[in-house]
């Protein structure tokens, strides 16, 4: 399952059964992906939802430390550019596959069935708390008492706990992922997360709480 | 093989370090042996640009051509100068491109000023190396967006340089403690500099350097308690006197003198001497009044601090170490403010002003292949984006992105027979690209057809400097479209061109400059001596050699006022061959002296 078994060569010291890895063994030549590469067989990972984060991190280190600019500077330009493209490949690869969401997400992409976070549709097990919850924000933003801040911080708890459950219970999922129910439980579950995560931003930025990511303004 | 240097191109000082054997080391001035060089440059008169410790004595006689923290200015525009520093400046006037210092009659752009500290660096490295150098890693702060980047590796290229990778500075940092201590686990780097704050999160890892998420004030360093401080001396002035830039100027260099002497001591005095009006201000302060003076400012970096820890997904208490860089970290009120963030007192094994230039110097070591068990992994700092419909700021590949970053956009027309597709690219977190800093615009040209049908693909890249490239691929055709940019606050390639070439013109000035004043000092070397030798020794003269040599120190006299260090060296040989014989005999009747009393002693 190492992606690509079949025979490739190195573009630039010619030397064959170079196999899929990322760069030529011989010469350290970083090499172009191979054609229908995705972001599980860059990391030499089967497509497959449940992982293991530290082999995971280890993978990504093995193949930074072949890939990185760093490790090819003094290379001619071609070797540098695919060093900078795979690199960045690679990055995304790690920074997908280690955050389940995310992983979540790439995979129904890769499964042709995106899920579009403009989405309006509330989705059903959260409409009663979302209704409710815009109401209150609403009421904090006409009026500000000390008591609808307090509620609404409260809800907020309740729905951070909310939302770390439903991320927690997906580690269940990937366990025993297997058959066709699969897709559209995971595109529910996911939807669910995408919006209480915005519902949480707006609790957040009504409360005041936001930490001035960009201070310079 | 030609060493590479890692440089620490700091608001108030720079520092350039190598990679030895044994670890890294910081690289010297010649003459003094000094390991800072202060991030002065002074443009006189004439010509001459001073650049260092001298340049920094200028700049109470000279505020407006002395310029002392250029880095606050790299890529910047006109519009993003602040109030106080339009006073303590000259600036043009302009609507466009990248500000430029009034100094004298010449303007000259941050990239320009510091090449000159970069050049200077250059010379110390070459000196202690034994060889050119022409390949460096610099540093800059974690938080420098795309265009201040790009304005450093200006600099570099300015000054002969080759700059092969920008790194961040708490990055540097780290890499340094790391070499030093072998540490596995979370740690954080809080960076007070002269004018910039960062702070950033890493996890180490066998060797792997990840950084896990960056932030930070690019307006915020330790000039700004200097300030802050002079504000006291300069109230028990006039309000006109205290208004003048040669005295705002003496008195932020008395600032700086009290606030490191409060690092030491409970109270000081900010003194101010101005002899030439023949008055003087004092104000005795105490920690505590300081403390109380520059609070705002110090907690001004709890936000980002708890920002980053949000970003990278880490407690306060999961962080092992906390790495305190820059010398403002040494005053005791920020040390508190770290302690209190992090729930433990920061990490100081490593000289603070020196840290950043050794991690560079280990950087260049890593680039040469030098230090292969060790690896980088840095972030893109701050949210880089493209302007949509209705002036909404698109994100396309957010902060704390590990780089290099590729992210592909799809691009088509809105009108029939469009024939180019503008892109106006933007770094910030902001919802509306007008709140963001806007990095370049993009005309990529493509067929006319009708609207909707052409597909341009676009590919944003942002590579391990931090620095963004764009490339554009037609998707009907498959050829990659050349895209024409323009920086908005940076240099046009023509502007860099024309620099360049300056910049070989003053180096050959500076060069001058050096040896003009070199052969004055030797002039006045030789001249002293002579007419020394003239007063003791004139009986030995022979008829006729007075005159020669009278001639001959004429001569050099005239030449020593002109400004050719040739006419100078010439008129030194003129006068060294006319006293050659003269300086003999006068050798020789010391020496018959000398026999004469040993003789006398010895019987």
């Amino acid at each position: 399952m190492d992606g690509n078994e079949q025979e490739r060569q190195c573009w630039r010291c010619g030397s064959t059964n170079i196999r899929g890895g990322p760069v030529c063994p011989h010469c350290e030549a970083p090499q172009p992906l191979p054609p229908g590469s995705d972001l599980f067989t860059v990391l030499g990972l089967p497509r497959k939802l449940v992982l293991d984060t530290d082999d995971l991190e280890r993978r990504y280190h093995a193949g930074a430390r072949a890939l990185h600019p760093d490790r090819h500077q003094t290379a001619e330009p071609r070797a540098r550019e695919l060093s900078e493209r795979a690199s960045a490949v690679l990055n995304r690869a790690y920074r997908t596959l280690r955050d389940p969401v995310a992983r979540g997400r790439y995979w129904l992409e890769l499964h042709g069935s995106p899920l579009h976070v403009d989405n309006k549709e509330v989705p059903a097990a959260l409409a009663a708390d979302v209704f409710e919850t815009q109401e209150q924000l609403e009421d904090l933003r006409t009026s500000p008492t000390p008591e609808r801040h307090a509620e609404v911080r409260r809800v907020r708890d309740a729905l951070a706990a909310r939302l770390r459950g439903l991320k927690d219970d997906l580690s269940g999922l990937y366990a025993g992922a297997n058959g066709d129910g699969l897709l559209g439980e995971l595109k529910r579950r996911l939807s669910e997360i995408a919006y209480l995560r915005t519902l949480l931003g707006d609790i957040d930025s009504a409360l005041g709480d936001e930490c001035g990511a960009d201070s310079r303004h | 093989m030609e060493r590479i240097v890692g440089i620490d191109l700091g608001t108030t000082n720079s520092l350039v370090a190598v990679l030895e054997t044994d670890g890294p080391r910081v690289l010297t001035e010649p003459e003094t042996g000094a390991r800072l060089l202060p991030s002065a440059v002074a443009f006189l008169p004439g010509g001459e640009v001073v650049v260092g410790r001298r340049a920094r004595e200028l700049a109470p006689d000279h505020p407006f051509e002395a310029i002392l923290s250029v880095k606050r200015f790299m890529g910047l525009g006109f519009e993003h100068v602040s109030d106080d520093d339009r006073r303590r400046y000259r600036f043009v006037d302009q609507r466009a491109g990248a500000v430029r210092f009034a100094v004298g009659d010449r303007a000259v752009t941050p990239p320009e000023v510091s090449a000159h500290i970069l050049r200077e660096l250059k010379r110390w490295a070459e000196h202690a190396l034994g060889g050119p150098v022409t390949k460096a890693v610099i540093t800059v702060p974690a938080y420098f967006n795309d265009s201040q980047r790009q304005a450093t590796k200006d600099a570099g290229r300015l000054a002969g340089l080759e700059v092969l990778r920008l790194v961040n500075e708490p990055t540097a940092a780290a890499l340094a403690y790391g070499l030093d201590k072998r540490e596995e686990g979370t740690i954080a780097v809080y960076d007070l500099g002269g004018g910039t704050f960062d702070i950033s999160v890493l996890k180490l890892r066998a060797g792997v350097f990840e950084v896990l998420a960056t932030n930070g004030d690019t307006r915020l360093g330790g000039d700004d308690l200097d300030a802050r401080l002079a504000e006291v001396v300069l109230a028990e002035l006039p309000p006109e006197l205290a208004g003048r830039p040669s005295v705002r100027a003496r008195a932020r260099a008395a600032a700086e003198r009290a606030k490191l002497a409060l690092s030491d001591q409970a109270q000081t005095e900010v003194a101010l001497d101005l002899p030439e009006i023949g008055r003087q201000a004092r104000a005795a302060i105490t920690r505590h009044d300081f403390e109380h003076l520059v609070r705002d400012i110090v907690t001004r970096t709890v936000a980002p601090c708890r920002q980053v820890l949000k970003d990278a997904g880490v407690e306060a208490r999961e962080v092992q170490e906390v790495v305190a860089v820059g010398g403002s970290t040494r005053v005791p009120f920020v040390r508190r403010q770290i302690a209190e963030i992090f729930g433990r007192p920061a990490l100081v094994d490593i000289d603070p002003d020196e840290v950043v230039a050794l991690g560079a110097g280990i950087q260049a070591g890593i680039l040469s292949g030098g230090r292969r068990d060790m690896l980088l992994l840095d972030v893109v700092p701050l949210s880089l984006g493209i302007e949509t419909m209705g002036g909404v700021f698109t994100r396309l590949i957010d902060r704390n992105t590990t780089i290099p970053a590729t992210v592909k956009e799809t691009f088509t027309t809105a009108v029939d027979s469009q024939t180019s597709v503008d892109v106006h690219v933007l770094q910030g977190e902001r919802e509306l690209a007008a709140d963001n800093r806007s990095l370049a615009r993009f005309k990529i040209p493509i067929a006319a057809l009708p609207a909707g049908v052409p597909r341009l693909e676009v590919t944003f890249l942002v590579d391990a400097n931090g620095i963004l490239s764009v490339t554009a691929a037609d998707m009907r055709t498959g050829l990659e479209r050349s895209v024409e940019v323009k920086p908005s606050y940076g240099l046009t390639e023509e502007e860099m061109e024309r620099m360049l070439e300056e910049s070989i013109d003053h180096a050959e000035d500076d060069v001058r400059q050096r040896q003009l004043r070199e052969a004055r000092v030797e002039a006045d070397v030789i001249l002293a001596a002579t007419r020394q030798s003239l007063a003791t020794h004139g009986p030995v003269l022979v008829p006729g050699e007075g005159d020669a040599i009278g001639a001959a120190v004429a001569g050099l006299e005239a030449a020593r006022s002109g400004e050719d260090y040739v006419q100078i060296r010439d008129a030194i040989d003129a006068l060294s061959r006319a006293t050659e014989p003269f300086a003999r005999r006068v050798m020789d009747e010391s020496l018959r002296e000398a026999l004469a009393s040993r003789r006398l002693e010895e019987l």
